[in-house]
């Protein structure tokens, strides 16, 4: 038994195994994000601020409580302070909730990992006073909440994530035109998926968002056993989205399958630099602290 | 064990190898999961490989039991009782049969008999064996094949003869599935006074199967080596109700002896008469006594011939004679003097049990007399008024019978009265007349017609009456034409003939049928016992239900015979004893007189030559070297294997099946775990 310890890695409040216990995804994303920052203090890369820096203009969507009254009272304009760390920005949360992020062979779905992802950032883009908004979609937009820095958004958004089920199949088609109709403004896209569809339609659909100058990171969510199947028996595996059910032998499934997805990851990855987007492949066995790293660099490149 | 070898169960042991063989092989079709996505799937041929080792070991192994299990089961495995014995194909079979039948108390035959047994047993081999079994009117089992002589032995003394009747093509034929199974070479052992009468009617018949391709030797044992003189009253005939006639049989008596005997008649065990008797030679001789007075009812009357020959218990006869008065049937008719009552009156009183027809003019009856008579016979039930017809319907729900004719009064009627049957318009011939036409069907599991016969000849003319469904149609000329119709009315019954009982309509009076029907009639409304009251032994009694009893029997030594259960259902009673027996039925006491066959009182032996062709013929029963009997021949037969059995046997295949199905219920739970470790988890 204490071979077997020795060998397991620690838990940490990083581990989605450990955040599946907390049944409020506030509480989770807030021990993610207070979690992962507690391992930043030791980089002098990164860090969080409330140290005044400037005025700037207030804008549509800036939330009321940082204008600055006094100078409202002197100049009759209204100006919000700015921070350190503060970006002034927006930040839009994707997740998909195909009948394929129901998929789990670790206890947690790449649904629920996608849940822990999409509010760990909206916390943080919250604590930076960022405006966090978050549509959830399938075939088509289940849920939409549009970006908000105001008080109360923060849980706005996180019940809109918290409440997503596994549904329907994956179209990239009908969110992403919802979501240029709405949004207008320069932004970050989070996009949470599995990114089972066509790659084509796929950057079809991500192109317009980086000509209109969106910031594009796509967390790339695949469970272990999509990554690294091990079956000793013939298997009769039953499609989550169509039913369509296909009798796979453990030959093709330790050798070809692997090389398939490992081409589809390859080449969504290659068609995201081509249009300036990220993409970021996580395996939902790990830890957060990958995807959140990642989101940081990412903020981090595009200032 | 020779079982275990044959072709069959070892084809089925076989089987075994398939358990073995699928647990090697391995589908792709065993799991099924659910997956995030197919598109990145091939489909895989679906293919069958061997593996190199077996999986589901315990399954497995109880599917092998499961199918050895079925195989043994099939080759209908027994078990052996530890005290038995083998017996090899060398072993000689002794089959003792003892004639135990009625001739066998002439003299000292039996005890000849018994000592012929003896000798023979007491010269059996060490390793033959012997089984007992005496014949009469059929064969009983005395001892089952055994090595064991003081046993036998013992068993041999306490044979006793019987009264029954043997006849060789009987016994050979019941032994022949008594010893079908005996594992040995038989020697067939027959100890008789081998009667002429006990010879079977087809020769062929005394001729016992070949067991087992096994050589039958038969060994004939007469116990008497001539033909002895007997006397016997062969028949009791009462004339008269006031004379018996005794005929007294003689065999094998000598041309130049004269014996001189008495011939005795008791009445109800009381002596009345005595008459000397000379016997000089074979035959026939009758004896009368005169004057003899009955008691009413039944009388048991028995002959005697004294003074005792060598076989005493033939000289008694026993005869039950009813001397009950001729019982009264009332007759409704609207001219007493008519032909039908002639024809009535006539036909009932020379019917065997004899009655007395009351005429009484329907017009001046009082139905109130009818409770008197247990049934009655209505000439023309048209011609009964209103409240006659009332009176009889209550009469026949109380309890009682009619026989009714539907004369020409019905004829006029559109209704049948008490019956309530329409009445339809008669069939006319060519000429404008009612057809008369034959009978073309009877229903002769009926008791009225069961006895009688000539019905076919008989032309009738009928009333169409149409027969309801209550109605039963004894006899019809076709499907709409019935001739008797049955008709039960609360307890009672009615019998409806559609024509009437005089010759104007049909010529049913005039023919013979006509008497033994209204004989029969009388006797089933009158609900009198149809019992046959001389009786030979070992035949039996057929006691009918009727009324919800069918009856009580008590032997001539007073026992009584039926439980009080088996007095409510219809019985068959053995009468194995000679004398009297006393029959309660529901209609009253009934004598049944039994006497032993009168064949067995011939002491005439069976020709030397007979008994000769029949030895012949047995060994010929036997092909080429298999006819051989090692116990005369001296020689022994090959061996081919090392014994069989021939005690009892139990029977195990049972529990395999007990087995089996546990096994079929412990797999199925296996099975079901095995599948349950193989179901995919999906989130």
């Amino acid at each position: 038994m204490a071979t077997t310890a020795a060998k397991r890695p620690p838990l940490t409040l990083l581990d989605p195994k450990v955040l599946a216990s907390l049944s409020n995804l506030e509480l989770v994303a807030k021990a993610v994000v207070e979690g992962f920052v507690i391992g930043l203090h030791r980089s002098p890369k990164f860090g969080f601020s409330q140290e005044f820096v400037e005025y700037r203009a207030y804008g549509e969507g800036d939330d009321p409580r940082y204008i600055d009254w006094n100078v409202y009272a002197r100049t009759d304009k209204t100006y919000i302070k700015r921070f350190l760390g503060e970006t002034n920005s927006h930040l839009m949360i994707m997740l998909d909730a195909s009948a394929s992020m129901g998929f789990s062979s670790t206890g947690v779905s790449k649904l629920q990992f996608g849940k822990y992802l999409g509010a760990s950032l909206a916390y943080m883009s919250s604590r930076q006073h960022d405006a966090v908004g978050a549509m959830v979609f399938a075939e088509e937009v289940l849920d939409y909440r549009p970006p908000m820095s105001r008080s109360g958004s923060l849980q706005g958004v996180i019940h809109t994530l918290d409440k997503a089920q596994p549904e329907q199949g994956t179209q990239m088609n009908k969110p992403m035109t919802r979501f240029r109709e709405h949004i207008k403004r320069r932004g970050l896209v989070a996009v949470i998926s599995d990114f089972y569809c066509d790659v084509q339609e796929l950057m079809d659909n991500v192109r317009p968002l980086a000509v209109q100058g969106q910031d594009v990171i796509l967390f790339h969510l695949l469970d272990p056993d999509e990554l690294n199947p091990h079956i000793k028996e013939s298997t009769l595996y039953e499609d989550m989205e169509t039913g369509h059910s296909i009798e796979v032998s453990p030959l093709f499934m330790n050798q070809e399958y692997r090389a398939r997805i490992e081409a589809h990851i390859a080449a969504i990855r290659e068609a995201s630099s081509g249009m300036n987007a990220d993409h970021v492949l996580i395996n939902t066995g790990e830890p957060l602290d990958k995807a959140l790293h990642s989101y940081l660099t990412f903020r981090e490149k595009r200032g | 064990m020779p079982m275990l070898m044959t072709p069959l169960f070892l084809l089925g042991f076989l089987g075994l190898a398939l358990p073995w063989w699928l647990h090697r092989l391995e589908t792709q079709t065993t799991e099924r999961e659910k997956f995030a996505t197919t598109r990145f799937l091939e489909a895989s041929k679906k293919r069958i490989h061997i593996q190199r080792k077996l999986k589901y070991l315990l399954l497995m192994a109880l599917r092998m039991a499961f199918l050895a299990l079925l195989a043994f089961a099939f080759a209908r495995p027994v078990l052996f009782d530890i005290d038995s014995f083998t017996a090899s194909e060398d072993t000689t079979h002794h089959v003792l049969v003892l004639d135990t039948s009625f001739s066998m108390h002439e003299g000292d035959k039996l005890a000849t008999a018994q000592q012929i047994a003896t000798t023979i047993l007491n010269k059996m081999g060490s390793d033959d064996i012997a089984s007992v079994y005496s014949a009469s009117t059929g064969v009983n089992t005395l001892a089952e094949p055994s090595a064991d002589t003081a046993e036998l032995l013992a068993l041999i003394g306490s044979v006793e003869a019987d009264k029954g009747r043997l006849d060789l093509g009987t016994m050979v034929s019941n032994l022949n599935g008594l010893i079908e199974e005996s594992p040995g070479n038989i020697v067939l052992h027959v100890i008789s006074d081998f009667q002429q009468t006990s010879q079977a009617l087809r020769f062929a018949d005394m001729i016992p199967d070949v067991i087992n391709d096994r050589p039958v030797t038969l060994d004939i044992q007469q116990v008497v080596t001539g033909n002895r003189a007997n006397d016997t009253i062969e028949t009791v005939v009462v004339e008269n109700r006031n004379s018996v006639i005794a005929s007294v049989r003689s065999f094998n008596v000598a041309a130049d002896s004269t014996e001189a005997r008495q011939v005795e008649l008791s009445i109800n065990g009381v002596a009345q008469q005595q008459l000397p008797l000379s016997v000089t030679a074979s035959g026939v001789q009758l004896v009368e006594f005169r004057d003899v007075a009955f008691a009413e009812g039944d009388n048991k009357v028995d002959i005697r011939l004294t003074p005792n020959d060598g076989f005493p218990d033939d000289d008694l006869r026993h005869t039950v004679f009813d001397n009950a008065p001729p019982a009264p049937v009332l007759l409704l008719t609207e001219d007493t003097a008519s032909l039908g009552v002639t024809y009535i009156t006539a036909a009932l009183e020379t019917a065997p049990r004899g009655y007395v027809v009351e005429p009484v003019n329907i017009a001046d009856f009082d139905a109130r007399v009818m409770q008197r008579y247990p049934w009655l016979i209505v000439e023309d039930l048209g011609s009964a008024t209103s409240g006659l017809e009332a009176a009889l319907r209550d009469y026949i729900n109380g309890g009682g019978s009619v026989l009714a004719a539907a004369g020409p009064r019905t004829t006029a009627l559109d209704t049948l009265p008490v019956l309530g049957n329409p009445i339809g318009t008669a069939q006319l011939g060519p000429n404008g007349r009612p057809l008369t036409l034959q009978i073309t069907r009877i229903d002769t599991s009926h008791p009225v017609l069961s006895e009688s016969s000539g019905w076919s000849s008989v032309n009738v003319r009928t009333v169409p009456v149409a027969a309801s469904p209550e109605d039963r149609v004894l006899i019809a000329q076709n499907a709409d034409s019935p001739v008797l119709i049955e008709q039960s009315i609360g307890a009672g019954r009615l019998l409806l003939f559609t024509s009437s009982f005089d010759n104007s309509a049909s010529d049913l009076p005039v023919k013979p049928v006509f008497v033994t029907f209204m004989a029969e009639a009388a006797r089933y409304l009158s609900n009198e016992q149809l019992l046959v009251k001389q009786q030979i032994t070992d035949s039996y009694l057929q006691l009918a239900q009727s009324g919800g009893a069918s009856g009580q029997v008590v032997d001539p030594d007073g026992e009584t015979l039926l439980s009080l259960q088996d007095t409510t259902r219809n019985q068959d009673v053995l009468l194995n004893k000679t004398g009297y027996y006393q029959v309660f039925t529901p209609a009253g006491e009934v004598l049944v007189a039994v006497n032993p066959d009168i064949r067995e009182s011939d002491l005439t032996l069976m020709p030397a030559q007979t008994l000769q062709n029949w030895q012949n013929a047995v060994s010929g029963t036997c092909v080429g070297t298999a006819c051989r009997a090692p116990a005369e021949t001296g020689e022994a037969e090959p061996s081919t294997t090392t014994g069989a059995e021939t005690s009892e046997e139990i029977a195990v295949w049972k529990f395999f099946l007990i087995l089996l199905a546990l096994l079929v219920l412990a797999e199925s739970l296996l099975g079901n775990r095995y599948l349950n470790l193989k179901t995919g988890t999906v989130s």
